[in-house]
């Protein structure tokens, strides 16, 4: 009976740290092929290029806890890009240019969460809709062209090294995940947030203003968006409108690999940052075997659709529990 | 004096009840309004929308959007969304295109049409699978299988276009399907006409068909009264992916090529298409006739800004608005 409880304890070890396992998986496996996968060089360019969508996880975890969910994300993503450059080749310095895009990010976001809070519109399709508009309104905005900044420090932010050894997107992720893991955990704000998610019932008749809190984590979302549209155009010096086609996917399922439930209540930044790794040493790893693109875009679906309808499964148990 | 009385009060509640069935009629069916009132600025800028040629051209693009729409109305009437379906009509393309030169042009069609279906079983097993009841898992599980299914074309053809006319086999059916006329009516047009009238009767008509609306309503409920919650779902995804398949045939046979990219936003637009008739998101409320006729809202909508020379990208934010807006109005109706 002991030994039984003891297999149920590792079995649920198992089941909650699958995001790290999956990653120790990955690594093993490529230990036996010859490539370069673990030269210094690759694992640190692997943690900067992942960093980005990162950061973007952040974002979607606050929305993801609080139930709710954006999928206007990668519409966000590539329009704050261009809006940082535009206004860059408008004449403005960089940091207002950034804050410009930030704050349209944001904007975003309070339409969004306008929309769902307290129009009691449909989260997921309501911003499909949206990200449909944002990603035309980038489109007409650059003419479905790339647009490139006249600023030659802007490509600095993404490609430059802190003391010319640890690349800035590391320190600029590292820094932001600090923020939202003690925003999360240690603040009122981050604590009501699991509340609404855990029961949005209890949270409400506790005194919780649940509405505005909601509302606050579609902004904060739309504004991480955007500024991981900064970062991404900053690293490729470039803003486009056709980055953001399956991010949003990506890395919502990303996150639910970490751990954080669709369901809400249950979550936090160090899962995030776990789950996306996932999705970056698996592209890294292909990208080093030489997988064809499109085997790899395959992969990427079924990947996607396994770790979704794990989650959906999860949740059945859950409620036959109940 | 008391008789005066009794005759005028009927009248009044007559009147009275008349002015709010009006009022639920507008409500009802406010698409047919926007229909009206968008051709009627059309043509007041642009008289050349109301010739022959350009009814034409839109009766023409009705056939590959419009079966997608069919078969999406199954599944958001059933509670449900499928968004693979730009992933299934590559998927489709490719498979019939790659059957035509080894066994005949039939056998092609018959193949793409039960790939498309096993496309759509293959979703509802999914979902069943891992026992999502919410739109929301069925949204996320189908985005998934969109790129599974979309990347699978591209493997499949090595991301090459192919042109139909470079065949050396006999392709005509597919010209017939295509560009065929028969009297005014295109045949793609009479196909449509067909599978309407199957679809209508098999959702008003028959046991499966309403079941579909059932479980839409409250699959709890459903299940009680002895519903096979399990036939509904497959039944419902099937069907959308059969459509789906239908709808490749349709576009591929029309524009001659099989792209792997063929179909990209379909999804979108079948999904507002849908709406926009008024069918709800919320499941268990819709038809097919209103599909029809929020198709036809969608392709107007394309043509008179095709007509009035607005550009795609402005297009695309105009189609986005209009989905949001529609979305939000149905939500507010439900409240």
């Amino acid at each position: 009976m002991n030994n039984q409880a003891k297999s149920g304890n590792i079995i649920k070890l198992i089941t909650k740290q699958k995001a790290v396992l999956a990653i120790i998986a990955i690594l093993f496996f490529m230990i036996f092929f010859p490539t370069n996968f673990f030269t210094s060089y690759n694992l640190l360019d692997l943690l900067n290029s992942a960093s980005i969508y990162i950061v973007l996880a952040f974002g979607i975890t606050l929305v993801i806890i609080g139930e709710g969910i954006d999928l206007s994300i990668g519409g966000t993503l590539c329009l704050g890009g261009i809006i940082a450059i535009m206004c860059m080749n408008a004449g403005l310095p960089i940091w207002l240019s950034i804050i410009c895009a930030v704050l349209v990010g944001a904007f975003i976001g309070l339409i969004n969460g306008f929309l769902v809070v307290y129009q009691k519109c449909a989260p997921f399709i309501i911003t499909l809709g949206m990200g449909l508009v944002l990603t035309g309104v980038a489109q007409q905005l650059t003419d479905a062209h790339p647009v490139s900044p006249s600023n030659v420090k802007f490509m600095m932010i993404g490609n430059g090294m802190l003391f010319g050894v640890i690349p800035n997107l590391i320190v600029i992720m590292l820094i932001i995940f600090a923020l939202v893991h003690i925003l999360l955990r240690y603040t009122q704000f981050g604590r009501n947030i699991y509340a609404i998610g855990g029961d949005y019932e209890v949270a409400e008749y506790s005194g919780i203003s649940v509405r505005k809190i909601q509302a606050a984590t579609y902004v904060i979302c739309g504004a991480m968006a955007a500024f991981s549209g900064v970062l991404l155009s900053s690293t490729l010096n470039t803003g486009s409108s056709i980055y953001g086609d399956r991010i949003p996917l990506v890395v919502i399922s990303a996150v639910v690999v970490g751990g954080t439930s669709l369901a809400g209540g249950v979550g936090g930044a160090p899962l995030a940052l776990v789950g996306y790794l996932v999705f970056g040493v698996m592209e890294n790893s292909m990208n080093m075997l030489g997988v064809s693109p499109y085997a790899q875009e395959v992969i990427r679906g079924v990947v996607v659709v396994t770790i979704l309808c794990l989650d959906s499964y999860s949740r059945k148990r859950k409620r036959e529990a109940v | 004096m008391s008789e005066q009385l009794s005759l005028k009060e009927p009248l009044l509640k007559r009147i009275k009840i008349d002015r709010s069935a009006i009022v639920e009629f507008s409500k009802e069916y406010m698409v047919l309004f926007a229909i009206a009132i968008l051709s009627i600025i059309t043509i007041i800028i642009e008289p050349k929308f109301a010739t022959i040629a350009n009814l034409t051209n839109i009766m023409r693009q009705f056939g590959p959007l419009i079966m997608v729409c069919l078969g999406m109305t199954f599944v958001i009437i059933g509670g449900f969304i499928d968004l693979s379906v730009s992933g299934t009509i590559p998927l489709v393309v490719v498979i019939t295109h790659s059957m035509i030169e080894p066994y005949g042009m039939v056998t092609a069609l018959i193949a793409g049409l039960i790939a498309g279906a096993l496309c759509g079983f293959i979703n509802s097993l999914l979902i069943l699978g891992s026992g999502a009841t919410t739109q929301a898992e069925a949204l996320f599980i189908t985005y998934g299988t969109m790129v599974v299914f979309g990347g699978l074309a591209m493997l499949y053809t090595g991301g090459v276009t192919h042109y139909l006319t470079y065949m050396e086999a006999d392709y005509s059916l597919f010209t017939v399907i295509g560009s065929g006329t028969v009297g005014i009516f295109s045949v793609s047009f009479l196909i449509f006409l067909f599978i309407v009238t199957i679809l209508y009767i098999f959702q008003s008509q028959t046991y499966l068909g309403r079941t579909i609306n059932l479980i839409g309503g409250n699959k709890t409920a459903a299940r009680l009264s002895g519903i096979s919650i399990t036939k509904g779902i497959i039944c419902m995804f099937t069907i959308n992916g059969f459509m789906a398949g239908l709808s490749g045939i349709i576009l591929f046979s029309r524009v001659t090529q099989a792209s792997p990219t063929l179909g990209k936003g379909y999804e979108t637009q079948a999904i507002l298409a849908v709406v926009v008739g008024g069918t709800s998101l919320l499941g268990g409320k819709g038809s097919v006739i209103r599909t029809v006729i929020g198709t036809l809202l969608v392709i107007l909508l394309g043509n008179c800004m095709n007509m009035l020379g607005i550009d795609v990208f402005m297009q695309n934010i105009m189609r986005g608005l209009i989905l949001v807006s529609a979305i939000w109005l149905d939500a507010k109706r439900q409240r």
